[in-house]
């Protein structure tokens, strides 16, 4: 038996994440779970990834703690430049870059995301911090993965409001609107869900250790697509864990759980 | 300066590239030593009414004791705009801001802002547009391109467009077949301040990391002042050849160091990562908790040495250096520990 604690959804979460990247890419990182993902990736089979950040930072030094920031010094930390923020968005959409990662409070069936308000501007029930880098790394990058807690309020069958856009009204309305790229994935403390190629709905593609097609549905407030056959994600390797723990997160800022 | 705006109507001359640069043509571009006090820059050139822009990544290089002297000095129906622009909250509680042009309104990780929130939920301030830190950041750039407008694939297949009247989706008109591209104007904001470490007397800026938006909107907006951690001789600066803004954008230079703490400044020093933590969880929560952080952080103190004093004077700032350095790797990080105890109210 295993002395290493087994993954806690987090950092499942982040380890999912980490799979997305492939050794060579070049990955637009944001703040929190992606940052997480993306440095792990980098610490085990992704060793030639390059991280780019919307604040400016192009390909920093590996750093001796988690940014505490997307704006960190840790994220242009012996950068060899830096980019204007215009600049550093414009390179996702001239094909410099090859993954993206996007949070929103509400993500759809076609993959839209809103991070603008719940409810509407003219009838507000809560009002989000807005798109941020959402709507541009979600326009414009060839692959973006979403990232989410999974309840059926935060995936609802339709956003209250399209900040970033996902497939639209699904099938080929995305290209039609004159948008590149799309999501490719989107990775819950449940699972890992991809686009049905034809429809462009929310499909189930990989499920954590004990989760259920039963237990992805109830927290889903549409119906997902479920194909017959469902691999489940095999838990993270004991090596992999360790460098978590030890390396990328050392004081569980983003993958310790809350009240533990 | 004498200078009025020929365009009255805030939300007009936000787009008003003939009258930015009516405004620009009249500026005095003699250089000059333009240096003056905080207090002096801000009562000379924010004026009542403007469109005022957030420079520096809203905590990072951001000219945050200039802020704090601008609700100080009571300025009001500010205009608020920038990508991002995290400090627009309490400009919003002390009376200053009454709009503004959104992109991003938060502190990432740390929460949600919920003064913001209220302040919007109560109609005592407005969103006039939303945008994206992208597309916003590329008009402040069709701005510094002397373009009035600029083709954009941001912002496509959204609902944006429902709340953001200055952009328009058309067929690409110099490219082939079905090809929607948003058009985005060139963006003229008033005035800004940024904060930078090292400037001449003249108005001659060095950025040192990112720069953002800052070159964008130097060049954009109507008046400019440059806060400096560090005053040097124009012949430091011609020396290096790494001004990023002219002398003849900037109407005022102010000698400020410490002025973007309690946010970050590269190689200077570290976030008071607390603070942030304080107003986004404690400060922001109630009006009453809002009114009484701002009371005491900006009313209620002076200037940044006193910001400073208040938060544990010499070790605080001195440990913030040495944090700065040890993420920009510039020093043995091998001894500094990041780690802080986490500001996490405690709940009934």
């Amino acid at each position: 038996m295993s002395n290493v604690a087994p993954a806690n959804p987090l950092e499942m979460l982040a380890y999912n994440l980490s799979l997305l990247i492939e050794d060579g890419q070049i990955v637009y990182v944001g703040t929190g779970l992606p940052m997480v993902g993306a440095m792990l990736a980098h610490k085990t089979h992704a060793k030639n990834i390059t991280m780019v950040f919307e604040s400016g930072g192009q390909d920093p030094s590996e750093g001796c703690d988690m940014p505490w920031s997307v704006g960190d010094p840790f994220t242009f930390r012996k950068t060899p430049m830096s980019m204007e923020m215009s600049v550093s968005f414009g390179q996702c959409a001239l094909g410099y870059v090859d993954i993206a990662f996007q949070g929103g409070a509400q993500i759809d069936m076609y993959g839209n995301v809103n991070t603008s308000v719940i409810g509407s501007y003219e009838n507000l029930k809560s009002i989000l911090p807005g798109s941020g880098g959402g709507n541009d790394i979600g326009s414009l990058t060839e692959k973006s993965v979403l990232v989410g807690l999974q309840t059926p309020d935060r995936f609802p069958e339709r956003v209250d409001f399209l900040t970033t856009p996902g497939y639209l009204e699904g099938g080929d309305s995305r290209v039609k609107a004159g948008l590149f790229g799309g999501p490719i994935a989107v990775v819950t403390q449940v699972g890992v869900y991809d686009f049905e190629p034809v429809s462009k709905r929310m499909r189930i593609k990989a499920l954590n250790p004990g989760m259920t097609v039963e237990i992805a549905q109830a927290c889903t407030g549409f119906e997902l697509l479920v194909p017959d056959e469902i691999p489940m994600v095999e838990a993270p390797p004991d090596e992999v864990l360790e460098i978590l723990r030890t390396v990328v997160d050392p004081r569980g800022v983003f993958t310790k759980m809350p009240g533990t | 300066m004498g200078q009025k705006y020929s365009t009255e109507d805030h939300l007009k001359r936000l787009v008003d590239y003939k009258g930015a640069r009516e405004f620009h043509l009249n500026k005095d571009r003699r250089k000059r030593d333009k240096r003056m006090s905080l207090s002096e820059a801000v009562a000379e050139f924010v004026w009542d009414g403007d469109i005022f822009a957030e420079t520096g990544f809203s905590y990072v290089r951001s000219p945050i004791q200039a802020y704090f002297e601008v609700v100080r000095q009571q300025k009001k129906n500010l205009t608020g705009i920038g990508s991002p622009m995290s400090n627009t909250s309490y400009f919003m509680a002390r009376g200053c801001m009454t709009g503004l042009h959104l992109s991003y309104v938060g502190v990432e990780m740390r929460g949600n802002d919920k003064n913001f929130a209220r302040m919007i939920k109560s109609k005592t301030a407005e969103i006039y547009s939303i945008w994206s830190h992208g597309s916003m950041a590329q008009g402040f750039k069709a701005a510094q391109l002397g373009s009035p407008c600029i083709g954009s694939k941001q912002l496509l297949g959204t609902d944006m467009f429902t709340k953001n009247p200055y952009v328009h989706v058309i067929n690409n008109p110099v490219g082939e077949g079905d090809d929607p591209v948003c058009m985005i104007p060139a963006l003229f904001p008033d005035v800004c301040i940024i904060h930078v470490q090292q400037a001449d007397r003249y108005g001659n800026a060095v950025i040192q990391g990112p720069a953002i938006n800052d070159v964008a909107l130097a060049a954009a907006c109507r008046k400019v002042i440059i806060t400096a951690e560090r005053i040097v001789p124009e012949m430091t600066i011609r020396e290096n050849s790494n001004a990023s803004i002219p002398f003849w954008y900037v109407d005022a230079v102010v000698e400020l160091p410490y002025g973007a703490y309690p946010g970050c400044c590269p190689g200077h020093y570290y976030w008071n990562r607390e603070w942030w933590e304080w107003l986004i969880r404690i400060g922001t929560i109630t009006q009453e908790n809002m009114l009484e952080f701002t009371d005491r952080w900006i009313f209620n103190t002076k200037d940044p040495y006193d910001f400073v004093e208040k938060c544990g004077g010499i070790r605080t700032i001195d440990h913030a250096r040495r944090l700065a350095e040890a993420a920009a790797g510039i020093s043995d990080d091998t001894a500094i520990s990041f780690h802080y105890d986490e500001v996490i109210p405690k709940r009934d």
